[in-house]
């Protein structure tokens, strides 16, 4: 990780997470009550000193909603991460070591949950059940279970006969150790931290686009990045402060925590070699 | 009188190829008795790493082990490390064909067989010290490991001090930086002393050591050997020595076993060979001509 683009990258993109994350904890900290902010004086207004995104067609600030929008996507988003990166490693640790029917019933289940349509299967759970951001959250991390399963499950067949792991085995490690820690852990960490941020975007994704396509997102007055981008299907040309900057705000987001993803685990790979 | 700590008898081992099924160990039986020097020679292909793997129950490759019994006596107790392979192999399904193994089955079995005994009874040095080591981890947390798990009531300080004593026995300079360090940042001759140091710390039993100077440059190949001397020295342990390098055999080994095509050949006592008593097979005889062989030369 020695050239400074590569540095200047990792650092930029972790400041945009670092951001939203503070932002997302501002806005749990600071109460918003949507039906308040409504003040139908001031609708429609573009940027000002004292609305700075401007106003929605409510008179509701832009800005202030745009913040309090992260707590809608960021701790699904975390949830989703981690319940596909952990239950994937475990499953794909379990293929990739059983013989047996155990793993057969594993592989089968992964199968089958690789072939689901992934935003289709998503809209599908949201017109029978309740849609909330948790259960979208659930959903979108067992969807992800599969792609983290396989590659952790190759990355244990191709170890399993590499000389290093021979010797942990004839020095008597542990089986479990040397599958969760030598494998999963020290192998395949970099792998799970691309993962984890992927599925961490797809929950914003996920839920932008629900929101867009129907009422399956956030429901309104509750602010979520999705429903402001909504806006534009009535709004449009017209007035665009209300949803083009949350629309800036996906874009960055998902983005820099793409790349802060890939840095990271691109810097753990050459700090490995 | 001296007590066994492994015997082979009769050890059977079949590798499948395009042109059928291939024999690569013959019936091979010995004895190593505890604290002694057992030497294996033999060029490559002559199935000496195969009986050593199979010791290890890590044959990779199908159908493996196919008939014989390798014992290990620990303390009371004698481990048949084959036990039950008969229930593993059935008859072919065509006339003519050689008789089938459930090879995973029974790896899994060599595996809960061999969980309690891997490292505490028996541990091995591999030919390729810098891929025998795991590369993201460094040779100390390595060490540490194998340490913990010999004494589990070393707390995380104690396992260090004593991780760093292991790489001062195995005669490493600068045991604190190489403690720190990674196997890419070590020369194979220091990879294998850190290996060497990993297996030691487990304490071992049996320590196998699989052509543990092939790959390295004469020189180094030259003070691997003398470690391995100066440990068996000090420690006294059991080892089994395989080499296709006599001298190091014979320099290292209180018993010398020759292996050609699968099969023993010749076995004889380090000293009567370096001193040209007894017949030889031919074999043997080739090989002691070869090394053009002084009583004591090391590698």
């Amino acid at each position: 990780m020695a050239d400074s683009p590569h540095r200047l990258a990792l650092f930029t993109s972790g400041a945009v997470v670092g951001l939203v994350l503070l932002l997302c904890l501002v806005a749990l900290v600071v109460p918003y009550d949507p039906a308040s902010a409504v003040d139908l004086s001031v609708r429609d207004q573009g940027p000002s000193a004292a609305h700075i995104f401007g106003t929605d067609s409510q008179g509701r600030d832009v800005a202030i909603r745009v913040l309090e929008a992260t707590e809608a996507f960021f701790l699904p988003g975390l949830l989703a991460a981690l319940l596909a990166v952990i239950a994937g490693a475990l499953a794909g640790a379990i293929t990739g070591y059983l013989v047996g029917p155990v793993r057969e019933a594993v592989l089968w289940l992964l199968q089958l949950t690789d072939t689901l349509p992934r935003l289709v299967f998503i809209i599908l759970v949201c017109t029978i059940l309740e849609p909330t951001m948790g259960l979208i959250a659930l959903v979108t991390g067992v969807l992800f279970i599969p792609s983290v399963a396989t590659v952790i499950r190759r990355k244990v067949e191709a170890l399993g006969s590499e000389d290093y792991i021979l010797a942990h085995i004839a020095h008597g490690f542990p089986p479990w150790r040397i599958l969760l820690y030598h494998i999963v852990w020290l192998q395949c960490r970099s792998m799970l931290v691309r993962q984890a941020t992927f599925v961490f975007s797809y929950v914003l994704f996920v839920e932008t686009a629900l929101s867009y396509l129907g009422d399956y997102g956030v429901p309104e007055p509750d602010p979520s990045w999705g429903n402001m981008v909504a806006q534009a299907k009535s709004l449009g040309a017209q007035h665009l402060s209300p949803w083009l900057f949350p629309a800036i705000a996906i874009i960055i987001t998902i983005s820099a925590t793409l790349a802060f993803g890939n840095l990271v685990a691109r810097g753990d790979e050459e700090a490995a070699r | 009188m001296t007590t066994p700590l492994l015997e082979i008898r009769d050890l059977v081992i079949e590798f499948d190829t395009r042109d059928g099924r291939r024999r690569v160990v013959d019936g091979v039986s010995l004895t190593l008795d505890e604290g002694e020097v057992l030497g294996i020679l033999g060029e490559s292909g002559s199935g000496k790493t195969m009986t050593t793997q199979a010791v290890l129950g890590l044959v990779d490759g199908r159908p493996g082990v196919m008939g014989g019994h390798i014992l290990l006596h620990d303390g009371d107790q004698i481990h048949d490390l084959t036990g039950g392979l008969g229930d593993f192999i059935r008859p072919a399904r065509r006339e003519g064909d050689p008789p089938r193994k459930d090879v995973r089955r029974w790896r899994r079995r060599v595996h809960q067989q061999m969980r309690g005994l891997w490292g505490r009874t028996m541990t091995a040095v591999f030919q390729h010290p810098r891929a025998s080591l795991d590369p993201l981890m460094t040779v100390g947390a390595q060490v540490c490991e194998s340490a913990r798990l010999a004494d589990p009531a070393l707390d995380r300080a104690a396992a260090r001090d004593r991780a760093i004593a292991w790489l001062e026995r195995v005669q490493m300079n600068d045991p604190l930086r190489v403690y720190g360090s990674y196997a890419h940042e070590l020369s194979g001759g220091m990879c294998q002393r850190a290996m060497v140091a990993v297996a030691l710390a487990r304490k071992p039993r049996l320590l196998i050591a699989d052509e543990p100077t092939t790959g390295l440059d004469t020189t180094v190949r030259a003070e691997i050997v003398e470690l391995f001397r100066d440990l068996l020295a000090k420690h006294t342990r059991s080892m089994l020595y395989i080499s296709h390098d006599i001298r190091e055999v014979l320099y290292l080994a209180d018993r010398v076993i020759v292996m050609r095509h699968g099969r023993i050949v010749e076995t004889a006592t380090a000293a009567d060979l370096r001193h040209g008593i007894g017949a030889r097979h031919e074999y043997t005889a080739m090989l002691l001509a070869a090394a053009d062989l002084h009583p004591g030369a090391a590698a």
